[in-house]
């Protein structure tokens, strides 16, 4: 009788129930979704571009299950004050404690277990999802990887169950200890009185200092290896629970303190409710700091994988085109680019010679790359050749280095025959069908992947006619192979940064809309005194941006500094990275207004 | 007439959409109150006071009739006016209280006066002024969560009382406090009335909060059926509103 009694309680309170079960669903779903490429080492061993792949997974699934585990917490929590009420009532009217309690632990496995049934299935399908999202976004198809993968669902199965279980033993104690006038009232015992926050100068250095040794070890990470891995994880993650927790309040209480801001108009409101509020969010601001950190950190290092094709490609050579004798055909896919940099070449080919035309070199003079970033035109004096075709063959070394460099590295078919550089009379004189090269520099490489790809294509088919053994790279070629390596790392950066980022704003978006019942008596007084909905909008505008902004601000920073660890094998781990963070902007102000939405659906009823 | 405060006309208030279970709230209500005035209003559960209270104070809207206060007809405002009308001509006191707990008492009291956007040391003045006529000038700097129920309560007071409005509406404010702070209250209301002229009109069932009022109107079923004034005593004003309730108690036998 008493179970049909608070199954109806639950159903009463459905909107509630849905919250949590979303909640744990979420996280449950993510942790699987990790668990299918962390324990696919087949798959992350074959298309990993660094060599501890592995270890990074093992230590990303421990923070996973960290963060997983004080996300169980918290949602534990607002079951019990969904619950307590209820729970006290049935009490009060004579039931059993020690019932009640079987009652509340059958409760607690039930909803875990059907939060793993719909977690575990949302997780596969969300990993299906992601995968064919990537994979069609970045044009590939990866081989190996397995959104259903029976290792995966067996720990995350195993994991879940043991944190349900302990959850439902903790809830079994708490009860015990509860008085039944307690439960009774639970809903009604005021807040907490707002504390001044304790200046804890020990707590805000230790987080600085935490924080400093994450960020060094990130920054050192090449030099540190495995050991900075393991010390950037737990002193990044250290450093930013202790700062948050430490300093959060002080902010607050600091800007509530400054009467210009807070004493104006509805200002007063938002603040209290932040100052107010700052005690119970600040460990989940800083897990969803860390979340950010790991979220926008993985996007930026898949991104900055992917755009390191583009950084090789730029360092392998000047020129974008180079092609010997254009047919129409190339030609016509000639055409059809923007050059800001073009030339041709007249030479004709020897038995072990290349014989280019010095008038021609000498009034096109190219670009050369010296060191990976010192590009330079070539500035040395091309050689006076007097006498003979066989003098000047013999004094082929004296050809300055730039200008050997040049022609045996960009313009050579074959970089097996040397170069020399003859005059107009010389080059008259030599027997063979005169050839071209064009070499050209593109306005904008990658703009015109497609025509790169023909070109190479079409210098196949040539080169399998012709007898050129040592055939020299393109360009696109090098941008291209890297891109295949790269794959597979972009694929498990983007897919983790996905969800990461799913796993923090189901966190925040929980806490703020599990706290949201408790406010509507205040946001009701506020209209029932006459404040506009206008200025309770933008209260609760304000306070959520707030909310928000706390986490983004040191997870942004997490990566900033993070993604140095990338340095020792992406050229500049830096380039375009605004565009990730853009990305990852724009994902979270969507979010950002979706929760303000949500919570205003609660707090500010529509007007009938 | 310039002096009356309030003046309520023909006013009905029907729940419910046609075709479904219609509920007559309020039936052709009508009385004015005039400036200066502590009125009560009293009957049983259900009887329809808290209706007439909340479409006095604009937070419910009528069905037919009309209500003018301080000379603004409210029943043909705008939601975005009301909630002005509201920030600036009324005062509320409620049963509990509805204090922000997150703020202190200083800063709950001046809530009005930040949304008026006035200056801080105007705010200041005025609270503080409020603050010595109800007697909770030491707790100003103190969080709502450690102050006694009379003190929630005298704090709600200031704070319908800060921004001078037209009238206080009171609904049940002594509901949620022990005789002698209710006691106390009522004192205090009834000598912001006397001395500083302040119009208040409070909801209740119980007489002896009603004996501090003027005048009584007795609502029974949606419908004004009587109103008494008080013409002596205190005493005396309570026999005569308990033998009211006892006639009214008497009829239904």
């Amino acid at each position: 009788m008493l179970a049909k009694l608070a199954w109806n309680g639950m159903k009463s309170k459905r909107k509630d129930y849905i919250i949590l079960l979303a909640g744990l669903v979420m996280s449950i779903a993510i942790f699987y979704m990790f668990q299918t490429l962390a324990l696919n080492r087949d798959f992350t061993s074959e298309n990993a571009m660094i060599s501890s792949m592995q270890l990074v997974f093992n230590v990303g699934s421990c923070l996973l299950a960290a963060v997983t585990f004080f996300y169980i917490l918290y949602t534990n929590m607002f079951l019990l004050s969904l619950r307590q009420q209820e729970y006290g009532m049935f009490m009060l009217l004579g039931a059993k404690k020690q019932y009640i309690k079987r009652l509340m632990f059958v409760e607690n496995l039930l909803i875990g277990i059907i939060a793993l049934i719909i977690g575990i299935a949302a997780g596969a399908g969300l990993s299906q999802l992601t995968a064919e999202l990537i994979m069609g976004q970045l044009d590939v198809t990866l081989e190996g990887y397995q959104p259903f993968y029976l290792p995966s669902l067996a720990v995350t199965l195993l994991f879940f169950l043991v944190l349900f279980f302990v959850t439902a033993v903790w809830n079994h104690i708490k009860l015990s200890r509860l008085q039944v006038l307690e439960l009774v009232h639970a809903e009604t015992k005021s807040d907490q009185v707002p504390q001044q926050p304790k200046k804890n100068i020990v707590t805000i250095t230790a987080g600085i200092l935490a924080l400093a040794a994450g960020w060094l070890s990130l920054i050192f990470m090449e030099s540190l290896r495995e050991l900075g891995v393991f010390s950037a994880a737990i002193m990044t993650t250290l450093g930013t629970y202790l700062l948050f927790s430490s300093l959060l309040p002080v902010i607050t209480n600091a800007m509530k303190k400054k009467q210009k801001w807070n004493e104006n108009g509805i200002q007063s409101f938002t603040l209290s409710q932040l100052t107010f509020r700052i005690h119970s969010l600040k460990k989940l601001l800083a897990t969803a700091a860390m979340l950010i950190a790991l979220g926008a950190g993985a996007i930026s290092g898949g991104m900055a994988f992917k755009n390191n094709a583009e950084n090789i490609a730029e360092r392998s050579a000047v020129y974008d085109a180079v092609v010997h004798s254009p047919t129409a055909e190339e030609e016509e896919i000639l055409e059809d680019i923007t050059f800001t940099e073009a030339a041709e070449y007249r030479y004709k080919k020897g038995e072990e010679y290349n014989y280019y035309l010095k008038e021609d070199l000498e009034k096109q003079r190219p670009q050369i790359q010296l060191t990976t970033d010192n590009v330079k035109r070539v500035e040395a004096d091309l050689p006076d050749q007097e006498g003979s075709l066989e003098e000047v063959e013999e004094e082929s070394a004296s050809i300055p280095n730039e200008w050997s460099q040049f022609l045996t590295m960009t313009a050579a078919e074959d970089y097996s025959r040397r170069p020399l550089i003859v005059s107009n009379a010389l080059y008259d004189d030599i027997e063979a069908e005169e050839q071209v090269v064009f070499i050209g520099k593109a306005d904008d490489f990658l703009a015109y992947r497609d025509q790169w790809a023909k070109l190479d294509e079409l210098r196949e088919e040539k080169l399998a006619s012709s007898e050129e053994v040592m055939a020299s790279t393109s360009k696109y070629s090098m941008y291209e192979n890297y891109n295949t390596i790269a794959t597979g790392t972009v694929f498990m950066g983007f897919f983790l940064g996905i969800a990461f980022l799913a796993m923090m704003a189901s966190c925040l978006m929980f806490k703020v809309l599990s706290g949201a019942a408790k406010d509507i008596p205040r946001y009701e007084m506020l209209r029932k005194i006459g404040v506009p909905k206008k200025l309770l909008n933008q209260s609760v505008f304000k306070e959520l941006f707030l909310v928000f902004l706390f986490p983004a601000l040191l997870g942004i920073t997490h990566v900033l500094i993070g993604m140095n660890m990338f340095s020792f094998i992406i050229v500049n781990p830096y380039y375009r990275i605004w565009i990730s963070l853009l990305l990852f902007t724009t994902i979270y102000v969507l979010y950002y207004l979706l929760t303000v939405k949500m919570y205003k659906s609660v707090v500010l009823p529509e007007e009938k | 007439m310039i002096d009356s405060v309030v003046n309520v006309s023909n006013v009905s208030k029907v729940y419910g959409s046609k075709g479904e279970n219609q509920f007559q709230a309020l039936e052709e209500v009508s009385f004015s109150m005039q400036e200066g005035e502590f009125i009560g209003i009293m009957g049983a559960s259900g009887s329809g006071k808290t209706t007439l209270l909340n479409t006095i104070s604009t937070l419910d809207n009528v069905s037919r009739g009309q209500i003018e206060i301080a000379g603004t007809t409210i029943t043909e405002m705008k939601e975005q006016a009301l909630a002005d009308f509201r920030a600036r001509k009324l005062g509320f006191i409620f049963q509990d209280f509805n204090l922000l707990e997150s703020m202190t008492v200083y800063e709950n009291i001046a809530l009005p006066l930040f949304l008026q956007k006035m200056g801080r040391g105007r705010v200041k003045e005025k609270v503080q002024h409020v603050a010595d006529i109800l007697d909770i000038r030491d707790i100003l700097s103190k969080y709502p969560a450690i102050i006694s129920g009379g003190q929630k309560q005298r704090t709600a007071a200031a704070r319908a009382l800060v921004h001078n409005p037209s009238i206080i509406l009171a609904d049940e404010p002594t509901g949620a406090l022990d005789s002698s702070n209710a006691a106390s209250l009522l004192e205090t209301l009834q000598r912001l009335n006397e001395e500083h002229q302040v119009s208040i009109m409070m909801v209740t069932h119980d007489a002896y909060s009603a004996s501090y009022c003027e005048r009584i109107l007795f609502l029974e079923d949606g419908q004004l059926y009587k109103q008494i004034n008080k013409n002596g005593t205190r005493e005396e004003f309570f026999k005569n509103i308990l033998d009211e309730q006892a006639e009214a108690g008497r009829k239904k036998l």
